[in-house]
């Protein structure tokens, strides 16, 4: 016998999806426009998107002590319009370069993030019993945890076990391990906040529908809960972006950089490093400075106004 | 408070320690090699001493059971090893003379930004879109973006290096002889006042964000309405009906952000040179001085974990819902 006419095709949205996904699609951006502090964080993203995709472009090659372009400490001036560091490099090609590092290193921490506390936070909610408190309870513990002070003893660890130096498609380890130890230490907020989520798709009534005429667990979390806490996780990621490259930052700026790869965070360290805040050296610092500070605050605007447009209860609290 | 809430939340956190104890374990057992061939690099280690480390952590035995009892043994008796940077001597002896000043700089500004950040917040978020509201959430919203060590360097440039107007860097003026006790404290105080106003500014914007939001959210509840139409007046509304509900959410998140925020503000140490857990951390990662490193790992892990054991008991005494 096949299934009767009551029980419908388990689509979460019926035939007419992508029409109606457009149309929500345009509201969203439409909303989303009308935020001004939304849109103001989503030019400077792309503003600094734009430098870190190719900072050649802009600034050239980035410049090392064998190719620095001018002598220890310039201030700035017409060839160096941010100076020069004590090695002779210029700074706005140090930052410009920086913003590929700094950034790159966030999005690649934020995809381990969000997929880590994704699996999990789906998994927990959707499967329950046992597994949901086991895995809860170790997502508490690494929620209570100072991660960052894990990431510290973290980092040399891992990169004393792979060795840094080598490269990895390109990407040097010490920035891949730098990755991981951020996406490994900071999940539990995501996980927490797909769960909840998960627990309440869980029980609408086309997951029931797919679970009467028998769609495996798998299936489900991929095809039906998934789907439905995309906006969740997009508001997230916005917000987890923005601790990544804080994380990033502070990781570097205590010694854990790489000085052949140097992000903003690198650069701080190694001016706070030569003394550069009382020789009076502010250009060294306020650049690299300047741009953590914009990517940063871009990134909670956009996420104030992702959660304010995503989630219903939060509307107008900012 | 029910002892059953108190018990559990208790045992809870004595999980979580014992949790960090073994995961403190598996991390000196992942270097590379093994834990020897670290001690090794250590050209500060005599003979004697290896032998007597190589005891200690039971190297000869098997890794489970015997390491792993030996280590969490010697863990609950303090032992907690020996530096390779500092020649040897316990870690336990390192930390305990950089534990005073953290908690001088992180007690006070704690103390300062709880006070005012939760005025700010629920003042902005009362009076939300009020000249108030908009340039202490303009400014919340920068210094949280701010990393605090960030922070710390432009206040040293412009009070110190620029101004003179207070000390660079340490603790105390080096090689100073104070005539009394009070000229030494006042002394103190000068080197205090930059570090700590980096910590108080920096935890000011994250608690001001989270009270804003809160108060807000609980303007719309209808209690509040209640308050209105029995024509109470606005401040005492806020007062005694707003912030005591909206402390509720505000006091478990500052437990929860606890252990970030006390992890980023050491770096505040190293701007300023003050002498405690936070440039020990520094320099400790630059030496790979790792027993240092994993002990003051294990004091944070253990202090957040107490304070977030503390923040259960304040929500369970403000919140009657929650003390089953």
């Amino acid at each position: 016998m096949t299934a009767g006419p009551v029980v419908s095709t388990p689509r979460p949205a019926p035939s007419s999806r992508t029409a109606r996904q457009v149309a929500r699609g345009r509201s969203f951006a439409h909303r989303f426009v009308r935020r001004p502090e939304g849109l103001l964080g989503l030019v400077i993203i792309v503003f600094f998107a734009v430098l870190a995709i190719a900072p050649e472009v802009f600034v050239g090659p980035l410049e090392t002590a064998t190719t620095a372009s001018g002598d220890r400490l310039e201030p700035p001036s017409l060839a160096h319009p941010l100076g020069t560091d004590n090695l002779g490099r210029d700074v706005l090609n140090l930052t410009v370069h920086g913003a590929r590092i700094s950034m790159m290193i966030g999005l690649l921490a934020t995809l381990v993030t969000v997929l880590v506390g994704v699996l999990l936070g789906i998994v927990a909610g959707f499967v329950g019993g046992r597994t949901d408190t086991i895995l809860m309870r170790i997502t508490d513990f690494f929620l209570v945890l100072p991660t960052f002070v894990l990431a510290i003893i973290l980092a040399p660890i891992v990169l004393e076990l792979v060795g840094g130096g080598s490269e990895i498609l390109g990407i040097r380890t010490t920035l891949i391990v730098i990755v991981v130890v951020i996406g490994l230490t900071s999940w539990a907020t995501t996980a927490r906040i797909i769960r909840s989520q998960t627990l309440s798709v869980k029980e609408r009534a086309f997951v029931d529908r797919a679970r009467v005429i028998g769609a495996g667990g798998w299936h489900t979390m991929r095809v039906h809960i998934l789907p439905n806490v995309t906006g969740l996780i997009v508001a997230n990621a916005v917000l987890v972006f923005a601790g990544a490259i804080l994380t990033e930052t502070t990781l570097a700026f205590i010694g854990l950089g790489d000085p052949f790869a140097p992000s903003w965070g690198q650069l701080l360290g190694a001016a706070q490093e030569a003394g550069a805040p009382g020789l009076g050296v502010w250009w060294w610092y306020v650049p690299p400075g300047a741009c953590i500070v914009l990517v940063v605050l871009a990134f909670t605007l956009m996420g104030g106004a992702l959660d304010d447009i995503l989630n219903p209860k939060a509307r107008g609290r900012r | 408070m029910t002892s059953r809430y108190l018990g559990r939340r208790l045992l809870q956190a004595v999980i979580t320690i014992a949790g960090i104890v073994l995961l403190n374990f598996v991390l000196f057992r992942m270097m590379p090699g093994s834990p020897e061939r670290v001690l090794m690099r250590n050209p500060n280690m005599t003979q004697a001493a290896m032998a007597a480390q190589r005891a200690r952590w039971g190297l000869d035995e098997p890794l489970f059971p015997n390491q792993l009892v030996a280590y969490v043994s010697s863990t609950l008796q303090g032992d907690l090893g020996a530096s390779f940077k500092y020649r040897g001597q316990p870690v336990t002896e390192v930390i305990g003379g950089r534990v005073g000043p953290t908690l001088v700089l992180f007690g006070l500004g704690e103390l300062i930004a709880i006070f005012v950040g939760l005025i700010l917040g629920a003042y902005s978020g009362w009076r939300r879109g009020g000249p108030v509201d908009y340039v202490g959430n303009g400014v919340s919203l920068i210094l949280y973006s701010m990393p605090y060590f960030l922070l710390g360097m432009i206040l040293l440039v412009i009070f110190a290096t620029s101004l003179g107007w207070f000390p660079t860097t340490g603790m105390q003026t080096l090689g100073a002889n104070f005539a009394s006790p009070l000229e030494q404290a006042l002394d103190f105080l000068r080197h205090l006042i930059l570090p700590l106003a980096a910590v108080s500014l920096g935890l000011i914007g994250q608690y001001s964000i989270l009270m804003r939001s809160s108060v807000i959210e609980t303007r719309a509840e209808d209690y509040i309405q209640t308050a209105r139409a029995k024509g109470l007046r606005g401040s005492r509304i806020l007062r005694a009906h707003a912030v005591p509900n909206a402390l509720l959410p505000t006091v478990s998140l500052i437990g929860i952000n606890l252990g970030f925020i006390v992890a980023g503000a050491i770096t505040v140490e190293v701007v300023f040179n003050w002498p405690g857990l936070g440039t020990l951390t520094q320099e400790a990662l630059a030496a790979r001085d790792y027993p240092v490193l994993q002990g003051v790992f294990l004091i944070l892990a253990i202090c957040v974990v107490l304070a977030n054991f503390l923040a259960d008991i304040v929500y369970g005494f403000l919140d009657p819902r929650v003390r089953t």
